[in-house]
């Protein structure tokens, strides 16, 4: 299923729901959670990040092929690899671990892997579960 | 999201229930806001009613376990349902918040 948001400014909820509303998406309640918060993050980030003033779009892809959940995020915001910055530190002790940057961290731990490519002006962003 | 806050002296008991994302994180912010600031608050969390978390009701936990610990207080999270607990799990939450 293929959807395109434009602009995006204050409507991540938006786009979260329509991404989860997907015939793609799997019935189990316990994954549903587990997807809906990667995407959350993912969603979050390009909403917040992508675009100076958020009047950009986002295109969301959601494909299954076999019990393979694949979730594609593109925007045309600045040129973003959120898979660069370092996964937290989780060994700290609460005065040492630093408010936030958990994320990625976090979609990357709940997704089977998550891919970035920067393709035709894009950032492209693929996430993908068994289901 | 729905946020009951109780006070007995210095215990708080502080029960929100529903999702905890970015959409009402700014309203569990606000109402966590007093115990921030309080000086040897004693807060429990009866996290029975929170479905969801997402990093942005994490940052939440984290502040306010870094301002009570610092104020002398403590912070005790109760009842967690398995897939919020699995969150802290993740992100090593669970061995630097209190949870019973």
């Amino acid at each position: 299923m293929y959807q395109r948001f434009e602009p995006i400014a204050g409507i991540a909820g938006v786009i979260i729901d329509a991404v989860m509303d997907s015939p793609d998406m799997p019935q189990d309640p316990a994954l549903l959670l587990k997807i809906r918060l990667a995407v959350e993050e993912s969603v979050e980030n390009i909403v917040n990040y992508a675009y100076e003033n958020g009047s950009g779009y986002l295109e969301a892809a959601t494909e299954r092929s076999g019990s393979l959940l694949a979730i594609t995020l593109k925007d045309a915001g600045t040129p973003f690899n959120p898979l660069d910055r370092e996964d937290p530190d989780i060994t700290l002790s609460a005065e040492e671990r630093p408010i936030g940057g958990l994320g990625i961290f976090l979609c990357k731990q709940l997704m089977d892997s998550v891919e970035y490519a920067y393709r035709d002006g894009c950032n492209v962003l693929t996430l993908r579960k068994e289901v | 999201m729905n946020v009951q806050i109780e006070q007995n002296e210095n215990q708080y008991r502080v029960a929100p229930a529903g999702r905890l994302d970015t959409n009402s994180a700014p309203q569990f912010q606000e109402a966590l806001e007093p115990l921030m600031q309080a000086v040897q608050a004693h807060v429990t969390v009866d996290c029975s009613g929170l479905e969801y978390t997402s990093s942005q009701g994490l940052r939440l936990f984290l502040m306010l376990q870094k301002s009570l610990s610092k104020n002398g207080g403590s912070l005790v999270l109760t009842d967690m349902q398995p897939a919020v607990k699995e969150v802290f799990d993740i992100t090593g939450f669970s061995n630097i918040i209190t949870i019973r």
